[in-house]
């Protein structure tokens, strides 16, 4: 670890200004960054901590009816949560207990980890991204692995998802980083099936779209019987080939609509 | 120890077989336990060292001198800086601890830096310049051996090895009795099939670390983390060009070892760099050096052809066992054959076996090198082979069972074992008769270890108070201060809890070889024992004396010094603190010591049985259940046999389904990290289910074997049979990963 000036504001505008410092780099749970620094892959001159901020954590429901989960909220609060048990069921496998209880939505958003799952959850649900500037939609936010519609700066302060009728998330773990070597999330919404695949894809989340009209058409296992995934474009590595990968989406998603709830 | 010196020993037990509080609990709860990195010392440096990326290179230039000049750099040293006229071994550690002209494998040592801080010792090696000239590698075992395989080292053929073989085999060993060929021709059925496993690392959580001071003059000090500190002495001594006493070594608690702390990596560059700097250097591998460059498995192939009755009688078996210790002469390849048929009674049978050299770290020990892959092969042959039959593979197994006086495999006849006892109580476990629901599997198999003894030296002091302290030289890798506290209790008569054991330094003690060999429990047992016994005796004749009577009319019992009968006397028995509070006055501190190479160590047998579920879709094996049925011999502290048998099920479980050393074409390891090497965590596992059998071990005072590595032996075996019961489809390559699995299921299903 290189040496870093550390402030914990208690505002978002705080935390906005202290960000257009020189060099200067949010941190959240810092399951992924903390680990960066260690080993001196990152030299940010100052960690701005989003975790001190009241505005910015815990869980409501606003009044079109949608979860809103502020954006220093750790996993495990969402766990523990009951108004979308899809997406408490999805935060309750994320990682261990010590992840879940430093981890934030926030900050797994903002990484855009190809093999997280919270990615899955917020496409899956085309959920709303609000940040200190603007709203933007899951459909636009995410750009590919580690990349998003984030500018320099800018910080997630809230994440809004519309509650389906029935939702589920299924993830076949890499079974040493217990990251989604494959994680699917189904949901049911009245106007139609969102089905968002992570781990699998080299362009990170992506929506299903095959399997969204075939399940919007008749939402049972058996619907997406005989679709897949092109294997090309899939993530082919030590831990399983693309074809491997591609198979298993198949095999989540059918398991994902069988477990809906 | 001849058998009969043991004849009038008890069979009843206060402490021994009783389950107290381990001692170092509290210590390694409370953080206070210090590992091999704990340690500090006034002016201490930090250390790094450079690793080669490649696999195969020829060194051309080392420049240090930017390195040199970096801000806090105080040392760098090469291969230079070591002994040379090597020889032996000796020439071999020092050729993996530092590289000589050539680079043989990812992550060797090339170079090694100490500087004030550890940052400045990173920034600094960023600094040094190697120039490599990279040459053909090979990181495959079949391939090593093929035509054409580019050579590790000319002429490292032992003379064993049949002409014209590749000189990357450069160890052959070849066992057996009777006549295989007349044997197959007796057999109903006869199979004959390929095994490979790839290596896998012993997993410990702690990496490699200590703390050296060396003076120019040779002599020194060092803290580390070893399961052998008078081998680490011995070692660094030679490679440092020092005499061996001028060195003191001290074992610090160790974090997990399970053979692979048997060698020695890092200990003589920190040592070479505290020499040329004359300060302390403190060395701690990061874990992706702990995966590239400590002692991993040997991968291994394997051709096993057995043959049998159309009753289960096995009439011929022949194994060929071809192993590689990477980029030096000592895969156990030898013991892969000897143990392979060892569970068997036998006519005939044959096995060789070749160790084959490629660019692959030197592998260590881990749990019985070399038993657990031949296990693998043999039983699933024979699960194949009941499974054809349609015969219990279990009863098959008991048919077959070695017993006492059987001609093992490999050689001698077997003193009293306990391999139909086990194989009795795992077919009468509830497991065993236990329904099994669509898509699950059991798998059993059987297992053996040698088990060693070991040069073995105790101490065990009185204090004025009643209290005793037991020096022993073997690191505590599996509970054995308890149970050397257990045992001693046993023969003094005072309570386990006013023992108090401790792993002596070299310079405290006699020499002790590695704690290595599941040996501790048996020989440092016996010493403790019979350095009890010395004690004892010292006690006995101060009581004498004082009651003016012949010693050997005064006899031991549950502390207390007596008359042995009224002939001796009328007094009252005289009790351990009574003799300890006076006995700088009577004769001078009491101890009792004993040092031998006990032989006696006694083999060990194990019988597993496994369910497992195979998700047909993913390939994702879920082990259901799991029960370990071992002969302990004697289980002196019973909790830590169990442990120990459920530890070998759980890194058996790890290396039939997902462990493995993955190389890329450039011959790199590819995943050399926790977060990519898949070891077993709680939540993988079922509670693995444990019955200690004891069938006594006659070289033991109180019967004990070893347990430490019989219980590595059977699950790769076990599991593998358990998961092609489960598929349908034998899985002959290990691990059986999800994506290894569901290809043969698709193979299968396109016929």
């Amino acid at each position: 670890m290189y040496a870093f000036e550390f402030e914990k504001p208690a505002t978002i505008a705080d935390a906005v200004a202290a960000l257009g410092g020189e060099e200067a780099q949010a941190l959240g749970g810092g399951q992924t960054l903390i680990p960066t620094l260690k080993q001196r892959l990152a030299q940010p001159g100052t960690l701005v901590s989003l975790k001190g901020i009241p505005e910015m954590a815990g869980i409501c429901v606003a009044d079109d009816g949608a979860l809103a989960v502020g954006g220093a909220t750790t996993h495990a609060t969402v766990a523990a949560s009951t108004e979308y048990p899809g997406l408490a069921g999805l935060a309750s496998h994320i990682g261990d207990p010590a992840v879940r209880n430093r981890g934030t939505i926030g900050g797994s958003l903002a990484n855009n980890d190809p093999a997280a799952c919270y990615p899955a959850a917020a496409l899956g649900s085309g959920a709303t991204i609000k940040t200190n500037t603007r709203e933007i939609a899951a459909d636009d936010y995410f750009q590919g692995m580690f990349t998003t519609a984030l500018e320099d700066g800018e910080i997630i302060t809230e994440v809004r998802f519309p509650v389906p009728e029935v939702s589920n998330y299924q993830k076949f773990v890499q079974p040493a980083s217990r990251f989604a070597l494959v994680g699917v999330f189904v949901a049911k919404y009245a106007d139609g099936v969102r089905v968002a695949v992570t781990g699998a894809s080299e362009d990170g989340v992506f929506r299903w779209s095959e399997a969204e009209a075939a399940l919007s058409a008749n939402f049972a296992p058996e619907a997406i019987e005989g679709l897949s995934v092109d294997a090309d474009g899939m993530i082919g590595d030590i831990h399983g080939s693309k074809a491997y990968r591609a198979h298993l989406v198949g095999v989540m998603t059918k398991r994902a609509v069988a477990a809906a709830s | 120890m001849a058998r009969d010196e043991f004849e009038a020993e008890r069979t009843t037990y206060n402490f021994v077989g009783t389950r107290p509080d381990r001692p170092d609990g509290i210590d390694k709860v409370t953080g206070r336990a210090r590992f091999g990195a704990d340690m500090t010392a006034p002016g201490m440096l930090h250390a790094v060292i450079l690793r080669s990326p490649h696999a195969h290179a020829k060194i051309v230039k080392i420049d240090t001198s930017k390195a040199e000049a970096a801000p806090g750099v105080k040392a760098i040293v090469t291969r230079a800086d070591f002994a040379d006229g090597l020889d032996g071994e000796n020439w071999n550690i020092l050729e993996n601890v530092m590289a000589g002209d050539t680079a043989l494998y990812d992550g060797h040592a090339v170079c090694a830096l100490a500087a004030t801080s550890m940052l400045e010792a990173r920034d600094a090696a960023k600094l040094v310049e190697i120039e490599y000239e990279r040459i053909p590698h090979v990181t495959d075992v079949d391939k090593a051996m093929a035509p054409g395989a580019p050579v590790i080292r000319e002429g490292a053929d032992d003379g064993s090895v049949p002409a014209g073989m590749h000189p990357n085999v450069v160890r052959y060993h070849e066992s057996g009795h009777g006549d295989v060929e007349a044997g197959f021709a007796k057999a109903d059925l006869v199979l004959e099939e390929t095994f490979k496993t790839e290596a896998t690392h012993q997993g410990y959580i702690e990496p490699h670390a200590c703390l050296g001071h060396m003076g120019t003059d040779g002599k020194g000090e060092l803290w580390c983390c070893t399961q052998g500190h008078w081998n680490v002495q011995k070692v660094c001594a030679a490679l440092l060009g020092t005499e061996t006493s001028a060195l003191r070594v001290t074992a610090s608690e160790i974090g997990g070892g399970f053979g692979g702390k048997t060698a020695v990596f890092i200990e003589p560059v920190a040592l070479a760099l505290s020499r040329k700097a004359n300060r302390p250097v403190k060395l701690v591998m990061p874990r992706a050096d702990v995966f590239r460059a400590t002692g991993p498995t040997s991968p291994a192939s394997m051709d096993i052809k057995i043959g049998m009755t159309k009753d289960g009688t096995i009439t011929a078996a022949k194994g060929v066992f071809r192993l590689s210790g990477g980029a030096f002469p000592e895969a156990p390849m030898e013991f892969s054959a000897m143990c392979a048929f060892a569970c068997y009674d036998l006519e005939n049978v044959l096995q060789m076996g070749y160790d084959v050299m490629s660019n692959r770290p030197k592998q260590a020990a881990y749990r019985a090198p070399g038993a657990p892959m031949a296990a693998f092969a043999v039983e699933s042959v024979l699960d194949e082979m009941c499974n054809q039959l349609g015969l219990d593979p279990l009863e098959v197994r008991l048919k077959n069972a070695a017993k006492t006086g059987s001609k093992a495999s490999y050689g001698p006849r077997f003193d009293q074992i306990g391999l139909v006892e086990t194989l009795e109580a795992a077919i009468n476990h509830p497991h065993y008769k236990a329904p099994l629901a669509e898509g699950q599997g059991r798998g059993v198999a059987c297992g053996f270890w040698f088990n060693h003894g070991g040069e073995t030296s105790v101490s065990l002091m009185l204090s004025e108070d009643g209290t005793a302290q037991i020096a022993v030289g073997t690191p505590d890798i599996g509970g054995s201060r308890a149970s050397m506290a257990l045992m001693a209790a046993e023969v003094l008569g005072i309570p386990y809890e006013n023992i108090r054991c401790v792993i002596a330094d070299t310079s405290s003690l006699g020499y002790n070889e590695i704690s290595h060999g599941s040996r501790v429990t048996y020989a440092s047992g016996l010493a403790t024992i019979k350095a009890a016994k010395d004690a004892v005796n010292r006690m006995c004749q101060r009581a004498a004396a004082k009651w003016g009577i012949d010693p050997d009319a005064v006899y031991w019992e549950d502390g207390y010094a007596k008359p042995s009968g009224p002939n001796a006397g009328e007094f009252d028995p005289m009790h351990i603190t009574e003799i300890t509070a006076n006995m700088g006055a009577t004769g001078g501190p009491i101890n009792g010591h004993f040092e031998a190479t006990p032989e006696g160590a006694g083999v060990s047998f194990g019988t597993h049985i496994v369910d497992a579920e195979v998700d047909p879709e993913t390939g994702h094996t879920k082990i259901l259940r799991y029960t370990v049925v071992q002969d302990a011999g004697k289980a002196v502290h019973p909790t830590y046999v169990e442990g120990q048998y459920q530890g070998g099920a759980v890194q058996g479980i790890g290396w039939a389904l997902n462990e493995e050393y993955i190389y890329g074409e450039d011959g790199s390891l590819q995943n050399a990290l926790f977060l990519d090497y898949r070891v077993p965590v709680a939540s993988d596992l079922p509670m693995i289910d444990t019955v200690i059998v004891e069938v006594p071990n006659p070289g033991h005072p109180f019967g004990v074997r070893g347990v430490g590595e019989t219980g590595i032996v059977p699950p790769l075996a076990a599991i593998a049979n358990a998961v092609s019961n489960a598929a349908g489809v034998r899985m002959r390559q290990l691990p059986a990963s999800p994506p290894r699995i569901l290809a043969a299921l698709k193979d299968r299903d396109a016929g």
